[in-house]
């Protein structure tokens, strides 16, 4: 009985837990460190030097240069962060045997997951907040309406990690890992606008469906101050996150050898 | 939460035993494809004995294991681990609970220290050991601040081994623990598991090593083909202890077989005399000797090892080669 009461409060110390020693083999790990954090850096970094102190401009739909590329560099690190980051991640833990050691132990699955995804979501407040702040270094203005932006920052970290828990579970081999991700969002990334506006309506039709585009404008909305929650791009994300949280649920595997 | 699972188990546990076994297994089978990895496969574990599956690779160890540790579903059978069936997903966690696996090709995060690493799966137990106390009894002292990467790969084997513990398990199960290793490391082993069965800790372990099971085991079961095709303690399997001895000597000079009191068998060199009465041959062939004023150089008396049983048992005459079928 007593255990009853109790087992809130154990499962919630379980996964803080959790999420401390996910954050500690992250910060441990040079590579993920660097790759995270430094790539989107040094990115905001050109274009802040490129564009400094350019006006608006209709080809950056009535924004200046870096009004456009804060949030979608923003966007891009979050992917990384999330996506990239864990399809690979859990690929390579998969294959060495690490995911089979976890599940010999009585650590639920589910708080294993939320102890990944809190720390993707942290790691992805880190990145947008270096960006925002490099970005207003090179004199862009900073957003206000901050509850729109951890909206879809916190929905958009989350419905990536799906999809990036999803990509691995569909991965057998975590050599393939990497590869098949870039293949997925490298093309994903430049036809959503991250890297240049796309000013083909069929086109932005097409991606306003898929996950990439519609993060952006969640982001691109506030931090341009020309609007607050994007609800419909938000719902879009929502979808595609529930599609990946599907496909992880029923496909995941723990063990490197197949049943 | 503990008693309540012992009070049901118990409940369903044959009558008049004192809790229910730490492991039984009825009629275990598991296919992949058209391949019959185990083909049921009975047996028992009582608590606090160190059990081991021998067999040669293949024969279907791993498997069992597996299903018992609930990685794998079983195709038919009944198994229970304290009292659980480990095949219920329902039941994963509280099983988990008691329960301590040291598995084969098994990694752990490499950027942690192995003082990180234990702490944070002693996290995941509700009374898990203290830390200090199992890097300790593992052999890792002193290695504590280490990074997992920089270990040697037997360092990384105790750690293992101390993931294995630091839950307390009442039972622990170990796929082939000592592969691998050095006859040192191995000798180091061997004390680590008869210390966890003075704790009170119940072992099911698998090897391929006969002087393993030999050293360890309270019992052994040799697997093959997936069938266990002999059961017992390392002294009677396979019916060791009733096997007729062997008596061997170096054929005194100017003799032949044929002048022996006793059907002798040159081999090796020597001659071997196999007896149901070892006391009655022998005293026949001493007292021959005595009466020709000659000696029975290199004398022996022995029985099967375990290390003969064990290849019979598992299809193999004494020199290793395949023999037709099993016995």
């Amino acid at each position: 009985m007593g255990f009853a009461r109790q087992a809130p409060r154990r499962d919630f110390a379980l996964l803080w837990h959790q999420i401390r020693y996910e954050q500690l083999s992250f910060w441990r790990n040079p590579q993920s460190a660097f790759f995270t954090f430094l790539f989107p850096v040094v990115i905001i970094t050109i274009f802040g030097a490129l564009f400094r102190g350019a006006s608006g401009s209709s080809y950056f739909y009535g924004l200046s240069a870096l009004q456009y590329y804060v949030p979608t560099i923003a966007a891009t690190s979050v992917l990384g962060a999330c996506y990239s980051q864990l399809a690979i991640v859990l690929s390579m833990r998969r294959q060495n045997g690490i995911l089979k050691r976890v599940r010999a132990t009585p650590l639920p699955a589910w708080t294993y997951f939320l102890g990944l995804l809190a720390h993707c979501i942290m790691v992805s407040a880190v990145d947008v907040a270096l960006i925002t702040g490099i970005g207003a270094a090179f004199g862009t203005p900073l957003p206000t309406h901050w509850p729109a932006i951890a909206a879809a920052l916190v929905l958009g970290a989350a419905s990536f990690c799906a999809l990036g828990v999803a990509v691995a579970s569909l991965i057998r081999n975590s050599e393939a890992a990497p590869p098949v991700v870039q293949l997925i969002l490298f093309p994903l990334v430049f036809l959503s606008g991250s890297y240049m506006p796309i000013h083909s309506g069929v086109l932005n039709r097409i991606t306003g469906a898929l996950p990439v585009r519609p993060f952006n404008l969640a982001l691109m909305g506030p931090f341009a101050q020309r609007s607050g929650f994007d609800w419909k791009d938000l719902g879009v994300l929502l979808a595609w996150g529930a599609a990946g949280t599907l496909i992880a649920v029923r496909r995941f595997r723990w063990d490197p050898r197949p049943e | 939460m503990r008693t309540q699972l012992t009070v049901t188990a118990a409940m369903t546990g044959p009558a008049g035993s004192p809790g229910p076994r730490a492991v039984m297994v009825t009629g275990l089978r598991k296919s992949y494809g058209a391949v019959q990895a185990v083909c049921g496969t009975s047996f028992t574990v009582e608590r606090g004995e160190i059990f081991a599956l021998l067999g040669p690779n293949g024969a279907g160890k791993t498997t069992t294991l597996e299903i018992l540790e609930g990685f794998r579903t079983r195709d038919a059978g009944v198994v229970e681990v304290l009292g659980l069936d480990p095949g219920d997903r329902s039941h994963g966690r509280a099983l988990r609970e008691r329960i301590g696996l040291v598995l084969q090709d098994i990694a752990v995060e490499p950027y942690l220290t192995v003082r990180e690493t234990i702490a944070r799966n002693a996290g995941y137990y509700p009374a898990p050991r203290d830390v200090d106390e199992v890097t300790g009894l593992t052999g890792l002292a002193g290695l504590e601040r280490q990074k997992v990467r920089s270990l040697s790969g037997g360092q990384k084997r105790r750690l293992d081994l101390a993931l294995g513990l630091i839950g307390g398990p009442e039972l622990l199960f170990l796929d082939e623990p000592t592969t691998g290793f050095d006859p040192n490391a191995r000798l180091d082993a061997w004390e680590i598991v008869r210390n966890l069965r003075g704790e009170g800790t119940t072992i099911l372990l698998t090897t391929h090593y006969m002087e393993e099971a030999q050293a360890l085991a309270d019992r052994v079961a040799v697997i093959s083909g997936g069938r266990i095709v002999a059961e017992g303690t390392p002294a009677t399997i396979g019916g060791r202890d009733t096997a007729r001895a062997r008596i061997g000597f170096a054929l005194p000079v100017g003799y032949t077989a044929a002048d022996l009191p006793a059907d002798a068998v040159p081999a090796n060199g020597l001659v071997t005399v196999e007896t149901a009465e070892p006391t009655r041959t022998l005293h026949e062939l001493t007292g021959w000797a005595l009466r020709h004023g000659t000696e029975l150089d290199r004398l022996t008396v022995d029985r099967p090892s375990l290390e003969e049983i064990y290849l019979r048992l598992t299809g193999h005459d004494r020199h290793g080669h395949p023999t037709e079928g099993n016995p």
